[in-house]
């Protein structure tokens, strides 16, 4: 059956295929969208070394095992940035620490997969399948989605970048986009032709993402028509803050975005860790914290999540640096978010206490902070998205 | 009607069943005829067929033309090609040669402020940098000429001033600005800015002028101020005038243009070289063996790792190649082998000149373990973390004769861990220097696993994502019998039923290197310029040697199907088919007045399907379809992604 909705959104399509495409069509083509719950991942890809990311400044044997790489304490110079007189900030996240004041950002501490892989293909696959120990085919993202209807946007799920991370591989439709501004076709009679010939091919790979392709460039084609400007005094910078800004803009055109992915590369130091991180973190927190400013009262129906394959060894190597580990940590952001808190169990970083004697332990399994966001954030079951996992006590990381 | 549509294209689906991908399975035993044979071995043993090359295949034989591709000296090398190499002057460099010329400071520019610091005596640096009092630092201060001071307070580190009076403070403010000063001076004599060099009118032919108007502007100035006027202009003025260019980047930045000619050699081999095998190999390996260009001083050793550690192995032994990789500066340097040394614990502890414990560095897995989850054994290869952990210390001293300069492999024996190591179930007998690494090369490069997973890769690459696990224990079987001849185990591989079969065909998806130079290759285009393929490339989502985790790109087509890729793929399809692409001259007149049949038949080597072929026609009824709209379609649709 033919709702409203959908025959408005066909509108919109329609006049925006005829070079026309009013705001307001779009808008009105998309009311309950301003309700969608809407669920961001992020990917730090290279296994983030997250002892130093949120420090635990209490554990003087965090600076015994690391004692040219340290982040120095709250207070000293160039300290880290006190979170609650146990964690702290690494200093180039001072962007993030407002979230944390104003009860948006959480932190989960010594987290990640059960697994003890430390090769980062693997365990990227798998933490993205979300089967710890094996990959599948589709992912978690992918499969948390709801079954789609007529109303269903062909942006719903979306990934910013020119390859499909396979966090939202599967089923459901998901698109890949570089950059919102050049989505389009650039021979206009060949589309056409193009559209038909993708629609009508055997090829089920390519057959299917070219119909998605097409719809996409659609309901873009639209959204481009209003130059966007971001709020709130919101800069973002480098590559992952261009991903954001592209996530920002879909959202705010009511583009009926569901579920979207981002990833920031380059977390693998093995060597002079000081000299890289802070760059690296200053780009991530000044981005997340750009996202935030720009969507002003849109982050009620947000909630962002940001995961890395693997945490990095508790000690330092031998070149400044630190190699594959296993325990790491997450941040959650958005208005639903119980802020202002680190969750988790914390293992310690005594020899007994280290993973195989040498890696942060994990006592919270990354699968048990998704597993909330999508249960108490898109409203879904578990079960199909994690097959297995058993959720223990809840976290109770979003508010009720 | 939607109901019928869906059961016909099911039936389609099940007719056509190489189309689907991963449902190819029991297929892999019916052969294909031998017009697809020929069309087969072009999309898979080059980067796409020339319009002349379906010819050459059918006047050679299948047979015949694999093996001579197996054999590349026996092929008479393309001499466009050696016109197209001959501007990169850093391709036919040494390594050395190249840090020498590449690696210095832009011409010009001025040497970096060095602090007087490292001329002082040793007592007196430390006293000033390493925790002396203030009356020490004072004291020494005192001592010093009032040049040294001023030079010294000019470009002291922050330790060094901690806790000194305020009027020490100021006069290193001040003297701080008054260097900056001085250096912005000289600066303006060597670097001019643009509008005092050169008049309105010849700026703006400089900026928007075409490349004959640029060339002839820059001839027209002597030498030190045709300098002058390129490096103020820089490479982004000259990006249509590729002489120019790479003038403007030896000028403003050497490093990137040993890499610019890094790839501009790429492309043009893969677009002009007869040795198409060769090409697609060096390709293989240099992904399976991935050095990332943005890491530091990999920036200018990687023409010498492709050109002198991966070419000459790709049709030799397996140990060879892996052992030209483990030991050439790139690689060390990439997976930080080359600052690895043994466990801190283990030697004993330097001592610095003030007598103070040197801290120096110790143990980097970084390189051990991807030694053989990716080079050799692969992630279920059957080793453990305490091997990575052995072979890491087998590995130390393996390392760079000052990577900053002349970037040579050299071993060093001071910071080697001479205890004994059990690799793999061997045991290491302590005190054998390099030997060690050697060992473990050999260790790896035997392995059963090591013979598997590098037959997989290989028939991944050549034959389908998820390759019959029949043929590539044949491989692995030739591997282990020949030592680990790769010439070999292609040939196990080319001349197998399932790469010649019904499941094979059409099985692989192109990756974006794969697609843009066979589009070029399709259309027998004339490239003066590659820089803006390269450009593509990158966009398309593969940037040439720019994949920064060493596991490199994949090597299947599921990252490569979603709608950014599909949208990049049509665009570039079309820009290079209507002459959009610069650099590239594309001339589509024999298509003129030819069918869609026609042109789809002859750029893909193989009559197009019906639904193909329907949506051309009804697509262009009633309208003028150009041969260049046409060609451009043909080049973006399913069919033409896969090879």
């Amino acid at each position: 059956m033919l709702t409203r909705r959908y025959f408005l959104r066909s509108s919109a399509i329609a006049v925006a295929g005829m070079g026309a495409a009013p705001a307001w069509i779009l808008r009105a083509a998309a009311p309950q969208t301003r309700k969608q719950k809407i669920l961001i991942s992020i990917f730090q890809r290279g296994a983030a070394d997250g002892l130093n990311i949120v420090v635990p400044h209490f554990e003087k044997r965090y600076y015994d095992l690391r004692p040219a790489i340290a982040v120095p304490a709250p207070g000293k110079p160039n300290g880290a940035i006190d979170l609650d007189g146990r964690f702290s900030l690494h200093p180039a996240l001072q962007q993030l620490k407002p979230l944390w004041d104003s009860g948006q950002l959480a932190i989960v501490e010594a987290t990640g997969s059960p697994d003890p892989n430390r090769s980062h293909f693997e365990a990227q696959d798998q933490m993205e399948s979300g089967t710890p120990g094996k990959t599948t085919d589709d992912g978690w993202m992918n499969r948390a989605l709801p079954r789609a209807n007529a109303s269903t946007s062909p942006v719903r799920a979306i990934a910013i970048g020119a390859k499909m991370p396979r966090t939202l591989r599967g089923n459901c439709n998901a698109v890949a986009v570089s950059d919102l501004q050049q989505f389009q076709v650039g021979n206009a009679p060949a589309a056409g032709i193009l559209e038909s010939m993708y629609a009508s091919s055997s090829d089920a790979q390519l057959g299917s993402q070219g119909k998605e392709t097409f719809e996409a460039l659609k309901l873009i084609a639209s959204i481009n028509k209003t130059p966007y400007q971001p709020v709130n005094g919101a800069q973002y910078i480098g590559e992952f803050g261009n991903a954001l800004r592209q996530i920002a803009r879909l959202i705010k055109a009511d583009a009926g975005v569901e579920a979207a992915f981002a990833e920031i590369g380059g977390w693998d130091h093995h060597s002079n860790e000081p000299g890289q991180l802070p760059g690296l973190l200053n780009q991530f927190g000044n981005s997340l914290a750009a996202f935030t400013r720009d969507m002003g009262d849109r982050m009620q129906d947000i909630a962002l999540v940001t995961m890395s394959e693997f945490g990095r060894t508790a000690a330092e190597d031998g070149n400044n640096g630190t190699d594959h580990g296993h325990g790491s940590v997450m941040f959650v952001l958005g208005g639903p978010v119980h802020g202002g808190k680190v969750y988790g169990q914390w293992p310690g970083l005594q020899p007994e206490q280290l993973f195989e004697k040498r890696d942060l332990a994990v006592t919270t399994d990354y699968r048990a902070v998704l597993g909330e966001l999508v249960r108490d954030h898109l409203g879904q079951s578990i079960e199909p998205v994690f097959p297995g996992f058993k959720p223990g006590n809840p976290l109770g990381l979003l508010k009720t | 009607m939607k109901r019928l549509g869906f059961m016909l294209s099911a039936a389609a689906l099940l007719v056509a069943g190489w189309t689907i991908f991963g449902s190819a399975a029991g297929r892999f035993d019916v052969k294909l005829t031998l017009d697809k044979q020929m069309v087969h071995v072009l999309n898979r043993m080059t980067f796409g067929p020339r319009p002349a090359d379906l010819a050459e295949v059918r006047r050679l034989g299948v047979d015949k033309w694999i093996d001579q591709q197996l054999h590349p000296d026996r092929i008479p090398q393309n001499p466009a090609l050696e016109a197209k190499l001959k501007p990169l002057e850093s391709l036919q460099l040494a390594m050395w040669q190249i840090m020498d010329k590449y690696n210095a400071p832009p011409i010009g520019a001025l040497p970096p402020m060095v602090s007087p610091l490292s001329t002082l005596p040793p007592l007196q640096v430390s006293k000033l940098t390493n925790g002396g009092s203030v009356e020490e630092k004072k004291a020494v201060l005192a001592s010093l000429d009032p040049d040294t001071r001023r030079r010294l307070l000019a470009t002291a580190p922050p330790q060094m001033m901690e806790g000194l009076p305020d009027e020490l403070q100021q006069e290193a403010i001040k003297a701080r600005q008054a260097e900056q000063e001085a250096r912005q001076m000289e600066m303006r004599r060597l670097m001019p800015p643009l509008n005092e060099l050169i008049t309105p009118e010849q700026m703006r032919l400089a900026r928007q002028g075409n490349p004959a108007d640029k060339l002839a502007l820059m001839d027209s100035f002597e030498p030190a101020k045709r300098q002058q006027v390129v490096r103020a202009l820089g490479p982004q003025a000259f990006q249509d005038v590729p002489e120019l260019r790479r003038e403007a980047m030896l000028l403003t930045q050497p490093q990137q243009l040993v890499n610019s000619e890094l790839i501009e050699n790429k492309l043009n081999r893969a677009i002009y070289s007869n040795r198409q095998l060769e090409e697609v190999l060096v390709d293989f390996w240099m992904n399976h063996f991935n050095v990332f260009n943005g890491k530091g001083q990999d920036r200018v050793l990687l023409t010498s790792y492709e050109r002198d550690a991966i070419r000459p192995n790709v049709f030799g032994h397996f140990k060879d190649l892996l052992l030209a990789t483990a030991k050439h500066p790139a690689m060390l340097f990439y997976l930080d082998n080359w600052q690895s040394q043994a466990p801190r614990d283990d030697l004993p502890v330097p001592v610095g000149p003030n007598g103070a414990p040197v801290r120096r560095p110790g143990l980097n897995e970084n390189y051990g373990r991807e030694l053989m989850e990716l080079h050799t054994m692969g992630v279920n290869g059957g080793y453990t973390q305490q091997d990575v952990i052995a072979v890491a210390r087998a590995f130390t001293g393996w390392s760079i004769y000052d990577p900053n300069k002349y970037g040579e492999y050299q071993f060093n024996p001071a910071v080697h861990d001479r205890k004994e190591k059990i690799v793999l179930g061997h045991t290491l007998p302590p005190g054998r220097a390099e030997q060690d690494g050697l060992d473990v090369i050999d260790i790896l490069a035997h392995h059963p696993s090591t013979a598997k997973f590098i037959s997989r890769e290989l028939a991944q690459r050549f034959v389908a994502d998820d390759p019959p696990q029949a043929l590539v224990d044949r491989m692995a079987e030739t591997f282990t019998k020949t030592d680990g001849d790769l010439r070999a185990v292609m040939q196990t591989m080319f001349t197998s039923v399932e790469f010649s079969s019904e499941g094979a065909w059409q099985a692989k998806l192109k990756s974006p290197l794969e697609m843009v130079v066979s589009a070029v290759r399709s259309l027998n285009a004339d490239t003066t310029d590659v820089f803006a393929l390269a450009q593509r490339i990158a966009d398309l989502g593969e940037p040439l040697y720019g994949h920064v985790e060493p596991t490199g790109y994949p090597n299947t087509g599921e990252s490569w199907t979603n709608t950014a890729g599909i949208l990049g793929r049509i665009n570039f399809a079309s820009a290079l088919a209507s002459g959009q692409v610069p650099g590239v001259k594309v001339d589509v007149s024999r298509f003129n007045f030819k069918p869609p049949a026609s042109v789809a038949g002859d750029l893909l080597g193989y009559a197009p399907s019906a639904s193909m072929l329907s949506s051309m026609e009804k697509g262009i009824e009633g309208k003028e379809a150009t041969p260049s709209m046409l060609t451009g379609v043909v080049l973006s649709s399913p069919e033409f992604q896969r090879r």
